[in-house]
């Protein structure tokens, strides 16, 4: 049952942070010293009065801040996020549309993070300074240190414009047509209407682009797990195990990564809220509509509804994230259980 | 296990292959763009992406020739007539156009369209400001009726936010022209899912930000285009367009920037477009002594315009060198070979007689900036060697493009060097640059009390005459003036460039609207 009683208490935190992220995100959003009718009307319509007031009307531009900020917590109580400035659609709708390219992005990513950083952490520690943990410490360092748009406009136009052997950029062949919305998800919407052509053109998009970034968080996860691993090798119930007789290759695993798993939960959680919440280079090389080209463009003409939406799908994003691996950490490690 | 999952990998590889050669049966088109548009309805969108989009699926009353703005052509009228006053357009209509569903394009459907541009109060509804009223008087004909006379009136009526939309479709999803269609007109969201024109392409889909489809119009009346299917994918970044565009992804790529053009050039698969653009370059010389010193006198300023070695600054940049201060293409402008050529001895001779045999010193003001890929500074140089040929000695200033802009803008440049890339497509653009005008009055100073009473009367004609023949007289005579008399030498109109597939053949660049798809055909 404290199983229980614990998330609950955790949801319940989670409403005033993302009251928070509200006004925090519509105080930065009201003292950029610009006005969005700049932005958003032609220089003809900005000499008329009319349309001026009109246009401040329509997006209650016309009352204090105090009052629309108020209006916006009213409609967000009814689940309204408001109306895009820039594309005239519900916000909500524009997330709907551009966020299944972002999960779809970030998870395969993330996958194929855990998996390269786990292993070559791993491995660095358990061969501790011999080559195979230079090569990857190397790995690692380039991962986290050389921009994503030099990497990902390198992948490009080596793999894909040079040797041919990856798939270009966009989310499937420009003359191909989506699959029927079911998930927004291509690779699974795909295999629903049992389209396999699609599919695999879907997965081959997915390789670049999530190499690149999966490349960042695989240095980072690899890092961490390295340094953890080595803190839990030098453990005396690690030599116990090994005097039990122990296969070597269960100690490792087994006695030394399941200990050493927290702090890399905490390292793939925060990296996979990172690309959640868009990585808007990757996604423009890429020509990936995401969430983050999305929100590129509401911030820069100041599309306040569409600003203030994606920064609270952005904060609930990371709580929800947050959570799943303070779950993790529950089940990783009794000790937490206990208490 | 694993002889299921090569199993698995061999169908995904034959349905791929099959799936491609499937679609290599119809003609498709892939274009890489920067999308940059909010809205497809003529009504409402003032953007290049939706003046390429539009401009294939709409039509309007009068068009312009493929390439530039030289003159004004029928589309869905056949032939006008300008009412004695200026103030009363009466189209006639071709009578045989129909729209994408078979129906007569007629002059309801025309002067429902320009009253919902005008009332929608969409971002080109400035557009129709100065219509007082439109009416169908009978089927295939149409008046207009101005607030006040405005010779660019046919010109306006060419831009995409004119395409004459099939009233009757638009009225059913929501449209309206009345005075409160603000409010009242909710055809947006339909016209933004699907054309409603006599274009000879039919808008299939619009997914905002990441592609447009367009596919043939069936009931098109005119010659079928080329291709069956044109996809403008939405490719933000530049670089990934270039990489999109050698590995063959994308046919033809919108918005190389000429650096990343430059290592195109050898490549077989890729050809270049280029051609001169609407951009004039020019020197502005103050007529206030106080400012411009010795380039106040209108003798001096002549000689530089004789000393200004045009040749060069093509070799340069390509492109030509404008006739006048409006652009190669524009309506009434000079061609290149009117332009004014390089005389060294006459600009020393001018020099002299000005007093300045000996030449003088003189600082060039400039932004540090590079436009469409003419940089700025180069010019600059270039222009320091030219006057130094005649005994100017220029001192080149540069300066950040807000700063230099702030001095250029509240007159206090001395001896300028700008460019210009016009807002009007007519000859009345050129106004700007005389006396009264933009450009002339606040930069130049160049003020109708320093202008003699016959280039006076020259502009007032100019802003008010609407028979071509006396637009061409006037427009000739003004540009004739300024060549003896003005304080600015328009010196290069740069190329613009655009990459493509080499097979990829008829593409023309537009000042309007940039690329008519329509032209467009692939070679076997």
């Amino acid at each position: 049952m404290t199983f229980f009683r614990y998330i609950a208490r955790r949801v319940l935190f989670t409403i005033p942070i993302l009251l928070g992220i509200t006004l925090v995100s519509f105080l930065i959003a009201n003292a950029v010293p610009a006005d969005p009718i700049n932005v958003n009307l032609p220089q003809s319509q900005l000499n008329n009065p009319e349309i001026v007031a009109a246009f401040r009307a329509e997006w209650g531009l016309d009352k204090t801040p105090v009052e629309q900020y108020l209006t916006y917590l009213g409609n967000l109580a009814q689940g309204n996020l408001g109306r895009s400035i820039k594309t005239r659609q519900p916000v909500a709708e524009d997330i709907a549309r551009f966020l299944p390219a972002t999960i779809e992005l970030a998870t395969n990513a993330t996958a194929l993070g855990i998996i390269l950083g786990v292993g070559l952490g791993v491995a660095s520690a358990v061969w501790r300074n011999q080559w195979i943990d230079f090569a990857a410490r190397t790995l690692a360092v380039i991962g986290v240190s050389v921009p994503v748009f030099v990497l990902a406009l390198i992948f490009l136009s080596v793999f894909h414009a040079q040797l041919g052997i990856a798939a270009g950029p966009g989310r499937l062949d420009f003359t191909m047509d989506e699959p029927a919305m079911l998930t927004g998800l291509f690779t699974i919407d795909s295999l629903a209407a049992g389209r396999l052509d699609i599919f695999a053109n879907a997965v081959a998009h997915l390789v670049l682009p999530s190499l690149v970034l999966a490349l960042y968080v695989a240095g980072l996860i690899s890092r961490v797990t390295r340094s953890s691993m080595l803190e839990v090798l030098g453990m005396d119930y690690m030599r116990t195990a090994r005097a039990k007789g122990v296969r070597e290759s269960l100690v490792v695993m087994r006695h030394g990564l399941s200990n050493a798993l927290i702090p890399i939960l905490t390292v793939i959680g925060l990296s996979y809220g990172n690309l959640l919440a868009g990585a808007v280079l990757t996604e423009s090389i890429f020509a990936w509509p995401g969430i983050g080209r999305y929100m590129f463009r509401a911030s820069t003409s100041q599309d306040f509804p569409a600003i203030m939406g994606v920064s609270l799908l952005i904060a609930l994003i990371y709580v929800v994230v947050n959570l799943v691996v303070d779950l993790l950490y529950y089940f990783v490690d009794p000790r937490i259980r206990a208490n | 296990m694993k002889s299921g999952r090569l199993l698995l990998l061999i169908m995904i590889i034959t349905v791929l292959v099959t799936g491609v050669v499937a679609a290599q049966d119809e003609t498709v088109l892939v274009i890489g763009h920067a999308e940059s548009t909010d809205s497809l309805d003529p009504a409402r969108g003032y953007t290049q992406t939706k003046d390429i989009i539009d401009h294939v699926t709409y039509e309007n009353l009068v068009t312009f020739p493929q390439a530039d703005a030289s003159e004004i052509l029928p589309m869905l009228a056949t032939d006008w007539t300008i009412s004695e006053d200026g103030l009363t357009y009466t189209f006639n209509l071709r009578g045989d156009a129909v729209f994408s569903d078979g129906s007569p394009v007629t002059a309801d459907d025309v002067a429902f369209s320009v009253n919902r541009l005008k009332y929608v109060q969409g971002s080109p509804s400035f557009l129709a400001a100065d219509i007082a009223s439109v009416t169908a008087d009978d089927a295939d004909t149409v008046s207009f009726t101005l607030t006040q006379i405005n010779p660019a009136f046919l010109a306006n009526l060419a831009n995409t936010a004119f395409g004459v939309v099939n009233a009757d479709v638009v009225r059913e999803n929501g449209g309206s022209d009345a005075e409160d269609a603000a409010t009242a007109d909710t055809a947006e969201a339909y016209l933004n899912g699907t054309s409603a024109g006599s274009g000879p392409y039919l808008l299939e889909s619009w997914e905002p930000q990441v592609e447009t489809v367009l596919v043939r119009n069936p009931n098109f009346y005119g010659d079928a285009p080329y291709f069956d299917r044109i996809i403008i994918t939405n490719i933000p970044e530049a670089a990934t367009q270039k990489v999109a565009l050698e590995s063959g992804e994308i046919d033809l790529a919108l918005d190389l920037t000429s650096d990343q053009i430059a290592p195109l050039e050898g490549n077989p698969a890729i050809s270049i477009y280029r051609g001169p653009g609407n951009i004039v370059h020019f020197l502005l010389m103050n007529e206030d002594p106080d400012i411009g010193g010795p380039v106040s006198d209108p003798l001096v300023q002549r000689a530089i315009r004789l000393a200004l070695d045009y040749e060069g600054y093509q070799a340069l940049w390509g492109g030509v060198q404008p006739g006048s201060i409006t652009f190669v293409g524009n309506a009434y402008a000079f061609t290149p070979e009117q332009g004014v050529k390089r005389n060294l001895d006459e600009a020393r001779a001018l020099l002299a007689q000005a007093g300045y045999a000996d030449g003088f010193d003189i600082t060039l003001e400039y932004p540090i900036f590079t436009f469409q890929g003419v940089n700025m500074e180069t010019n600059a140089q270039k222009i320091q060697a030219d006057l130094a040929e005649v005994g100017i000695n220029v001192t080149l200033s540069p300066a950040e493009l807000q700063v230099a802009l702030e001095n250029y803008r509240t007159g206090a440049e001395g001896f300028g060097y700008w460019f210009w890339g016009p807002d009007i497509l007519d000859a009345i653009d050129m106004l700007a640059f005389l006396p009264g005008g933009k450009v002339a009055d606040e930069r130049a100073l160049w003020t109708p009390d320093r202008a003699d009473a016959a280039l006076n009367d020259l502009v007032a004609r100019a802003r008010v005459a609407t028979d071509p023949a006396e637009r061409e007289e006037v427009f000739t005579a003004l540009q004739a003036s300024m060549q003896e008399n003005s304080p600015f030498a328009p010196f290069i109109q740069p190329d613009v460039q655009t990459a493509f597939r080499s097979d990829i053949e008829g593409y023309v660049w537009h000042p309007q609207w940039l690329l008519d798809v329509a032209l467009l055909s692939r070679s076997m």
